[in-house]
């Protein structure tokens, strides 16, 4: 066996903090139908059933789950679709 | 009121619901109560719930009113629009039978189910509504409120489930 390689870390810079991505969090919330939920990420996102449906009870259990995540201007997008269609939706650029 | 399913697929693309005249005649009140609340207060929380804060942060109260401006016009708009498509189904209701039934296009199934959702957060949110189903004494202030609450969750629960 030889030995390991010494690997260099990369650098963390500004660029790679920045380029982190937004996240869309969707809150639960006592008045949406689970059913509903999941109908607006399939119809929102894309999201197959399964996951949607992952998604919804992760809401629900936990009280809140990640939806999706991406630069800024997606995320604000994502948000405004959310609360046209009622859901308790924010974003936020983890530290 | 019969609780069966309402909402059923019709010609073409068209999904056909299904209601009393008591159905419709509540259903027929909703637009005009729900525009007074889309253009109503700032202030009422049940407003405050159908548009909500995108920023949880409370510092980050630049970018929300960037955001507010650039979208709150359309999300409104939207719901405008909603009512206006609703409130045209709801005209063209027909007799079949004991039942009242819409064909309804996939357009305005969807301000269907928006203003259904829209009514249910406004109603639960002047109600206080927890996951817990509450039992009501006929006699409380909130009786009649709540059984509409009831009901239009469980209309709204019948279209999803023919949409998924």
């Amino acid at each position: 066996m030889t030995a390991p390689m010494e690997v260099q870390e990369p650098a963390v810079d500004d660029l790679t903090v920045t380029d982190k991505p937004w996240i869309v969090i969707v809150w639960n919330d006592p008045v949406n139908l689970m059913n509903y939920v999941v109908y607006v990420f399939q119809k929102l996102f894309g999201y197959s059933r399964k996951k949607a449906t992952r998604l919804m009870r992760q809401v629900h259990e936990e009280g809140k789950a990640v939806v999706s995540d991406g630069p800024i201007e997606q995320c604000e997008a994502d948000v405004a679709r959310l609360h046209a269609h009622g859901l308790w939706a924010t974003m936020e650029h983890p530290s | 009121m019969p609780r069966w399913k309402r909402f059923r697929a019709g010609a073409g693309d068209t999904l056909v619901v299904s209601l009393t005249e008591e159905e419709l005649t509540l259903l027929r009140s909703l637009p005009e109560q729900m525009r007074a609340v889309f253009e109503g207060d700032n202030d009422d929380p049940a407003r405050a719930r159908l548009f909500p804060r995108a920023y949880l942060d409370p510092t980050a109260e630049s970018e929300e009113s960037e955001w507010q401006a650039l979208v709150h016009p359309s999300l409104l708009r939207e719901r405008l629009d909603a009512l206006e498509l609703i409130t045209a189904t709801l005209v063209r209701a027909s007799v079949n039978g004991d039942w009242w039934q819409i064909a309804l296009t996939p357009d305005e199934v969807q301000a269907w189910l928006g203003v259904l959702n829209d009514t249910r957060l406004v109603l639960g949110t002047k109600l206080g509504v927890t996951e817990e189903e509450r039992v009501l004494d006929p006699a409380d202030p909130d009786a009649g409120a709540y059984a509409m609450y009831q009901w239009l969750t469980w209309l709204q629960g019948d279209l999803v489930e023919a949409l998924l």
